[in-house]
């Protein structure tokens, strides 16, 4: 017999998308703060792709994303417009880079009043490719191997890399550390990072990287631009903004860990070219949603035609650079017969910007 | 040790096995509350009662923190036990739970040691679509050198190609990367050819 369930091809409603009705029964001393529905979470239901139902049909894609940005990078977003929607409303497709992002930005999303609409999200691993199913199970193996200190033999030997650091609590967010005593709350581990959780990663060594980050002009720079653009500061690091404790923000700090690799580690020059020809490569990749992996925030919309020739994402070559770049500048005009200043004065800018908010 | 989680699993797992047990939904003092009975206008069933509890559970199953309470507290047997009930839900969470916490290692152990493969493949004849998709997934990471020759047997190759052909998306992901990544090559072709010689899902009768 073959599985029932719906036809099952994306963008058709499945019943796992189905918002179920509130228990009412649960026994007091497992009821959390708000009613929940009786569901299982397994590696299969969740997923990159959220479903966003209950959009209104006011315009409001970019706000939406936007929105959603907050807790991680976007790879892909879209309206869905053959999905059955409720008069007056749209459905949208969003898929992050990160699974554990997008679990983080259903809990906080579902269930919230948007434009005056109130939004369900769920997950939409129907989108999936196999491709995509696949690693996102050998991504589970790794983490319960890791988690559990054990390998079994079809885990890679290679080390994931530094994304755990100090506890092997950083990255996954398991809110049980600090939450011993809240027995008798919120008891949906399916969800792991809660407000709890998250500022319990703002106390990790990735802090101490923040604020050699604040220090560099090159984060300066991003962060004006950024929080001009979204009207909102919203891309700072908490540490800038005392009191807030954004989940990507720390989920950006737990990004910039990987990044810069510990205090400790000395990665030589020539993995820093690799690297940084990679994440050109990267950000060419997005025309319509940036994303750049040393930037504190997901930068959305068009880019603009100027970009940066050379961007060395080092304060220093970038000086060389420009002050090479200039010097040349300077002789090719000296040696022309025109003696009208150029824009190159201009050069007094110390820095190359990277890519120009509109 | 985080005693406020063993104490609450341990509640769950005991209010489970009184409703269980009684066969009616009575008043029973657990450690750390009553359960209530009265306080909703709406009677709850066992059934229900069971439901939520199994989901509580194997969604705990989800976090490895809670590994060694779970086995501790034999909820990997109740799973198991679970998977042969007639109620199509309970099969559904146990399942989930099974999916859940299976990859590591030590459960992993368990399980085979407990012949859990067998009734796990069973599931995948369900109707329930959570079920076998969460099946399908179990085997999956419960195959090992040992193992495999029971969990890629031929009549699990056969529904597995049967399921990468399937229109939903989930199923047929699941299935081919089973078929890609936990099958050889022959065992393949072997389902493959049997399955032609049958008409449409009917096996012909042996000879």
């Amino acid at each position: 017999k073959m599985a029932a369930g719906s036809s099952g091809r994306p963008g058709a409603p499945c019943r796992h998308h189905a918002q179920l009705g509130a228990c009412e029964s649960r026994a007091k001393y497992r009821e959390g703060w708000r009613p929940r529905a009786v569901k299982v979470y397994t590696i299969n239901l969740e997923s990159r792709y959220l479903l966003i139902q209950g959009v209104p049909a006011l315009g409001v894609m970019k706000e939406l994303v936007e929105q959603f940005a907050l807790y991680g990078a976007i790879e892909e977003y879209h309206a869905l417009d053959e999905y059955p929607a409720e008069q007056f409303t749209e459905v949208y497709l969003i898929k992050f880079q990160k699974l554990h992002c997008a679990r983080v930005a259903k809990k906080k999303m579902d269930e919230q009043s948007f434009f005056g609409s109130l939004l369900h999200v769920c997950y939409a691993p129907e989108f999936e490719t196999v491709q995509e199913t696949r690693e996102k199970l050998q991504d589970r193996r790794k983490y319960i191997a890791k988690a559990t200190n054990q390998r079994d033999c079809f885990v890679s030997t290679r080390v994931e890399g530094p994304k755990k650091t100090a506890s092997k609590n950083s990255e996954h967010d398991c809110p049980w550390g600090t939450s011993g005593s809240r027995v008798a709350s919120n008891w949906d581990p399916s969800c792991f990072t809660s407000s709890h959780g998250v500022s319990h990663n703002t106390g990790s060594p990735s802090e101490n990287h923040n604020q050699s980050l604040l220090t560099s002009p090159h984060c300066d720079n991003n962060c004006a631009d950024i929080s001009a653009y979204f009207g909102q500061n919203t891309s700072l690091p908490p540490s800038a903004h005392p009191g807030r404790h954004t989940p990507p923000a720390s989920l950006m700090q737990q990004r910039m860990v990987s990044i810069y690799n510990g205090i400790d580690r000395f990665v030589p020059r020539t993995t820093h070219l690799q690297e940084r020809k990679r994440k050109r490569e990267e950000g060419n990749k997005f025309s319509l949603i940036g994303t750049s992996e040393d930037n504190t925030e997901v930068l959305i919309g068009p880019q603009l035609p100027e970009i940066p020739k050379v961007d060395m994402d080092d304060e220093s070559l970038n000086t060389s650079a420009t002050l090479i770049r200039n010097k040349l500048k300077e002789v090719a005009a000296s040696v022309s017969t025109t003696s009208v200043e150029k824009p190159e004065s201009s050069s007094s800018k110390p820095l190359v910007k990277q890519r120009r908010r509109i | 040790m985080d005693l406020g989680r063993l104490e609450y699993l341990q509640a769950l797992v005991t209010e489970f096995q009184m409703t269980d047990s009684t066969g009616n939904q009575r008043r029973c003092s657990l450690d750390l509350s009553v359960l209530s009975v009265s306080s909703h206008t709406r009677l709850f069933s066992l059934a229900e009662a069971k439901e939520q509890v199994l989901a509580n559970l194997a969604n705990f199953a989800y976090d490895p923190n809670n590994y060694g309470y779970l086995r501790q507290l034999q909820v990997l047997d109740l799973f198991l036990d679970m998977l042969t009930e007639d109620n199509e839900t309970l099969v559904e969470f146990a399942m989930g739970g099974l999916c859940n916490l299976c990859l590591d290692k030590t459960n992993k152990e368990y399980i085979l040691e407990a012949n859990g493969v067998e009734p796990i493949i069973n599931c995948l004849s369900s109707s329930n679509e959570e079920t076998v998709v969460s099946a399908v997934t179990t085997l999956m990471f419960l195959t090992t050198p040992r193992s495999r020759a029971q969990t890629t047997a031929l009549p699990v190759v056969e529904c597995m190609l049967r399921f990468s052909l399937s229109a939903n998306t989930r199923l047929s992901n699941l299935a081919s990367v089973f078929l890609q990544d936990y099958c050889s090559p022959p065992q393949v072709e072997e389902a493959r050819n049997l399955s032609k010689h049958t008409a449409v899902g009917i096996p012909l009768p042996k000879d």
